[in-house]
């Protein structure tokens, strides 16, 4: 299609493109001649420096606010990021799965046989240690304090071990002070830890 | 640097306030007061992009902002009855100029187009743009805006009948 170097000056360089017909080039004439002269007045350049000013404002607001959001934002999002005591504990088991597996397998089959002779250091000690202290607690202490206390040793391995055994802690510091009554050389110490 | 780039501005805006007004007058479909401000909207608009636009075509850009606020605007509001201060339909009486009759009928016509399609026609016939720049102005596919100028000036054949006489 042919393309005309005129914009709107000069009506008689209307010529038209191909495949125009005649309304179409009346067309193009009419508007070109409907066009009347409108002189750029004063108040036509104060409405534009107006409008550029206002629409400056807008501008320098638009960005006000939009950094204020944003600062806002951030500070939300600090102020509401988990830290603290929600951010340890998911963050404090996880390295010990990863860790763990390959020291664990190694140690606990070559140290539970040989273990169980000696004391182990860390993790098996804590089932064992259970055990093993509260039986060899309560019958040493029973055998040291019956063949004082009482002339018997069949009552008092029958009679004494049954209360001593449910009753852990209590029964042991409650124990002595009935042992010290009757007993002469073992109740000092017991009497002592037992008033404190 | 400043006054050098609103001397620049005020220069152009100077020399082509008329030719531009017109286009908007034509846009609008004969409305002064909105061809005004749509075309002082799309001037402050030019002041801003002005350094990167002084050098290039500053016109084209205007025209531009021109057509597609105009497209956007008609959309918004209802322009369909549009009150005028001389009914286009009134005889022309003997003072009144044949220009004055033909422009107060071809603003009366276009009108009654679309938005889109006064948009394409002006573009098309008074800016004389190719139908690839009509769509580039428009925002559209070249096909679209053929098919508004075509649909535009086919309205028009109907409406201006009597001011362009066909030729026998």
């Amino acid at each position: 299609m042919e393309r005309r170097d005129r914009t709107d000056h000069g009506e008689d360089r209307r010529a038209a493109p191909d495949g125009t017909d005649r309304f179409e080039r009346e067309l193009t004439r009419l508007m070109h001649r409907a066009r009347q002269p409108v002189p750029f007045e004063v108040r036509h350049r104060e409405a534009l420096r107006a409008g550029v000013r206002a629409r400056r404002r807008v501008r320098a607001a638009r960005r006000a606010a939009g950094s204020v959001l944003a600062a806002a934002g951030l500070g939300l999002g600090l102020f509401l990021w988990p830290h603290g005591h929600t951010a340890d504990r998911p963050t404090a088991p996880r390295p010990r799965p990863a860790l763990s597996p390959a020291p664990a397998p190694s140690t606990s089959p070559s140290r539970s046989p040989s273990g169980t002779p000696g004391p182990p250091p860390s993790s098996s000690s804590s089932p064992s240690s259970t055990p093993t202290s509260t039986p060899t607690s309560t019958p040493s202490s029973t055998p040291t304090s019956t063949p004082t206390g009482l002339p018997s040793p069949g009552d008092t391995a029958t009679t004494s071990a049954p209360p001593t055994a449910p009753e852990s802690s209590t029964t042991a510091t409650q124990r002595p002070p009935t042992a010290t009554a009757r007993g002469d050389s073992t109740t000092p110490p017991a009497t002592a830890t037992a008033s404190d | 640097m400043e006054q050098t780039r609103a001397g620049e501005y005020d220069a152009f805006v100077a020399a082509r306030w008329s030719v531009l007004f017109h286009l908007a007058r034509l846009l609008t479909g004969g409305d002064r007061h909105r061809a005004e401000d749509l075309l002082q909207e799309s001037l402050v608009k030019l002041w801003f992009v002005w350094p990167r636009v002084a050098d290039e075509a500053p016109e084209a850009y205007v025209r531009k902002v021109l057509a597609r606020a105009a497209a956007r605007s008609a959309r918004r509001r209802w322009w369909g009855e549009r009150p005028v201060e001389e009914l286009p339909e009134v005889a022309v009486s003997g003072d009144v100029s044949a220009t004055v009759a033909e422009r107060s009928r071809l603003e009366a016509a276009l009108a009654q187009l679309t938005p889109r399609q006064r948009a394409a026609v002006v573009l098309r016939y008074y800016q004389d743009l190719p139908d690839r720049q009509v769509a580039e102005a428009l925002g559209c596919p070249v096909g679209t805006a053929r098919s508004h100028a075509a649909r535009g000036v086919a309205r028009l054949r109907g409406l201006l009948a009597d001011v362009i006489e066909p030729v026998g």
